[in-house]
């Protein structure tokens, strides 16, 4: 928000007492304006900023221990870019969401800024949004994407986001409690659902899942959706020619009652956050994570890291379409406010930024801090020394299987999927029977979309 | 001073709070009825909406849910937590032993906020770590009761964590009121033989019948503005079942998106406050002018 200098034409020496009154008033009005705008660069003439300084903005709030491969990428880009500065700022997913939505209002969105996609989308709708083709036209960075990395962040011709990190998602394993208890990796729904009730009798929690201000996660149950063919049926299920209440959902969230039923669940998963979910797994409580590839170098660190290995998920035998698949999509991404163009500098420093982040030196500091790349780049991983990760890599490549385009959340509405983390939540805790789950999603469907 | 008295200088000197004021309650008030009228996603227009928000609400099961879980808190508030707040007032206001330590220990929740309250509850209440349960389970009692995440007990247990939170509150208020009473009523009608009870049904509660007024609006007032012990205790979960009014308005307006529906909400809670407070002030008054 830019601030507008005060007229100057109140300033005649004859002030009465009321004036010179009145002038405080303003005077300090003024001020107050001043001080409350939203501070702005100042621009040089040319239309380039002073300092060329940059702002990341993150979804979450210490990024130098929960998302280490940003921090350390914008540590080395510092470092080698001396005439450019990139400040990284961030907060909890929830508050990041809403305080980009406010800055879009008032017109002081970061430079750069993760965002979940569907808002992303209605931000290119207001032109909030800086469109990267150009970007990616320079030294041939676009040839470094496989296409369906940047397929998703394309609308209306215009190139909005980049993907941020892959998105591999599914359960990590406790390999040394599934021995314990004679367990075998489980494959098949079958597998899992005789796995929980061995686990459970024997008193060990099975699935570790936190609901509580983290609704959000049931990335697992996600992938299981698309087992049930969400891929090909969302389109229409959108458009009103489907519903999401059809016979082949149900017949998952069914699926999920059964391991509700068994005790897959914690007693106080509603209670329980992600993150102490995360815990109770890491602390060895629990034999499975649902979870993606951003915890494997968490896991790796703590004392289940050597015992643990990553899983796609079941298959189901009365599933629709592809079983075969493994969640490995490009997850929420990276935009560049529109704004941007204005300053040169500005825009500079976010381009070399950009390629940086795509540059194989780029993807090396993704990899070693346990994420995939998100380019064609084709890592080097030690994997004594990241077992965790390698899991994950070695189950996201694995022969004959293949990835769905997009993640199921990401493709509708923030409204939609929060019914859809609701459905499966409501039904894992025993506050919705999977009719009601998946009529409350069709429900949101016909009011939001 | 002369100035000071006229009309003028009146109007000049209340205009800086006046356009504050308007600036930060009449303004934002405005804003939120106008865009409960539209399709506002928060960041494009979305063009008008007449009155869809409002029947979106009306066939909204959890919007009926969050209002029946703020009607518990209240209920909570009115008949436990305004009569236990002004039973422990009186006895804290007799000649205790340590009763001033005993007052600030018990107003020491009042100074904690309220999401570190939630934070605090919840490894009292939590079905799983909980102490309640984990007692429970000492004294030979097997069932572990879903204090909150729960599909039941999630509001009751938020109504009586907030009763622990205010309760210092409302006694300060309580005990100031009976500290305020003369003292020369309560001799004379000890001279009349009047015992403990009859000077608390006869003397003391009416004539605290302000403070009991104002206590009452802020309990009432303060039941509309509960959110983040929800937040920290539930998240509103489990699928929103135990979410109060402001807290569903902040997930619609900033989880969903849906920043016009969300409005919508927002001006509901503002008129279902505002008519609970008018009422309140009301009652306070007829029984002000039957005295």
């Amino acid at each position: 928000m830019a601030t507008t200098p005060q007229p100057a034409h109140r300033t005649s020496r004859r002030t009465s007492g009321i004036s010179r009154r009145l002038l405080l008033t303003a005077t300090a009005s003024a001020l107050f304006v001043t001080a409350t705008a939203c501070g702005s660069a100042v621009n040089t003439a040319d239309g380039s900023s002073a300092d060329g300084l940059i702002t990341l903005s993150m979804h979450n709030p210490d990024s130098r221990t929960q998302d280490p491969a940003t921090w350390q990428m914008v540590q080395e880009f510092n470092k080698q870019h001396p005439d450019m500065k990139i400040r990284l700022e961030g907060q909890p997913v929830d508050q990041h969401e809403q305080r980009m939505t406010i800055a879009a209002q008032s017109g002081t969105l970061p430079e750069i800024f993760w965002v979940y996609d569907s808002l992303a989308k209605t931000m290119v709708k207001s032109d909030d949004l800086l469109d990267l083709s150009p970007i990616l036209a320079e030294n041939g960075l676009k040839s470094k994407f496989a296409p369906s990395m940047l397929a998703g962040f394309r609308q209306d011709g215009v190139q909005y986001g980049l993907p941020y990190q892959a998105l591999v998602t599914g359960f990590y394993y406790n390999k040394a409690l599934l021995d314990e208890h004679g367990i075998a990796v489980p494959e098949t729904f079958e597998d899992l659902l005789a796995a929980v009730k061995k686990l459970k009798a024997a008193g060990v929690a099975p699935i570790a899942q936190g609901a509580n201000n983290s609704a959000f996660s049931v990335w697992a149950f996600l992938t299981m959706l698309d087992r049930f063919g969400y891929e090909a049926k969302y389109p229409d299920i959108l458009s009103g020619k489907a519903r999401y209440d059809n016979a082949d959902f149900l017949r998952l969230y069914r699926h999920v009652e059964e391991l509700a039923e068994a005790g897959a669940f914690p007693s106080n998963m509603n209670t329980q956050t992600y993150a102490q979910a995360v815990a109770s797994y890491t602390d060895g409580k629990a034999a499975f994570l649902d979870a993606g590839v951003w915890e494997a170098a968490k896991i790796q660190k703590s004392a289940v890291g050597k015992d643990t290995g990553f899983w796609a998920g079941p298959t189901f035998s009365d599933g629709v379409g592809e079983q075969k698949l493994v969640m490995n999509v490009p997850s929420a991404p990276f935009v560049v406010s529109a704004k941007v163009k204005e300053d040169k500098k500005k825009y500079a420093a976010v381009k070399a930024f950009i390629q940086f982040y795509y540059s194989d030196a780029g993807q090396k500091i993704l990899v070693d801090n346990a994420q995939p790349p998100v380019t064609t780049y084709q890592p080097q991983v030690d994997t004594a020394k990241n077992s965790v990760f390698a899991a994950v890599l070695a189950e996201a490549s694995k022969s004959g299987w293949k990835s769905p385009k997009a993640q199921p959340d990401l493709v509708v509405s923030a409204a939609t999927a929060s019914a859809m983390y609701d459905s499966f939540y409501g039904v894992m805790g025993g506050s919705l029977s999977p009719e009601q789950a998946v009529k409350n999603v069709q429900k949101t469907i016909e009011s939001a979309e | 001073m002369n100035w000071l008295t006229t009309r003028r200088s009146f109007a000049l000197m209340v205009a800086p709070a006046l356009i504050v004021y308007s600036l930060y309650m009449i303004y934002p008030i405005l804003y939120s009825l106008y865009y409960s009228f539209t399709r506002f996603d928060g960041v494009s227009a979305g063009g008008f909406a007449g009155l869809d928000n409002y029947r979106q609400m009306a066939h909204d099961d959890a919007f009926w849910t969050s209002m029946r879980n703020t009607g518990v808190v209240l209920g909570i508030a009115l008949f436990l937590l305004v009569p236990l707040g002004f039973l422990l007032a009186i006895l804290l206001s007799g000649r205790v032993k340590g009763s001033g330590a005993l007052r600030a220990l018990v107003f020491a929740p009042a100074i904690i906020a309220p999401i570190l309250v939630g934070l605090i509850w919840i490894f009292i209440l939590d079905p799983k770590i909980g102490l309640v349960n984990a007692f429970l389970l000492a004294i030979g009692v097997p069932a572990q009761p879903q204090w909150i995440g729960g599909p039941t007990l999630s509001p009751y247990s938020i109504g009586l964590v907030y009763l622990w939170q205010q309760i210092g509150f409302v006694l300060t208020i309580f005990y100031a009121g009976l500290r305020m009473l003369p003292r020369d009523v309560m001799e004379a009608s000890s001279l009349d033989g009047a015992g403990r009870w009859q000077q608390l049904r006869y003397i003391q509660i009416p004539m605290m019948r302000e403070t009991f007024g104002i206590v009452t609006a802020l309990v009432v007032t303060g039941v509309f503005k509960v959110f983040e012990l929800v937040y920290a205790l539930t998240g509103g979960g489990p699928v929103h079942l135990s979410e109060v009014m402001v807290s569903y308005m902040y997930h619609i307006t900033f989880t969903t998106q849906q920043y016009g529906y969300g409005m919508a909400l927002a001006v509901v809670v503002f008129v279902v406050g505002a008519l609970a407070s008018a009422a309140t002030f009301l009652g306070n008054r007829r029984k002000g002018e039957v005295r």
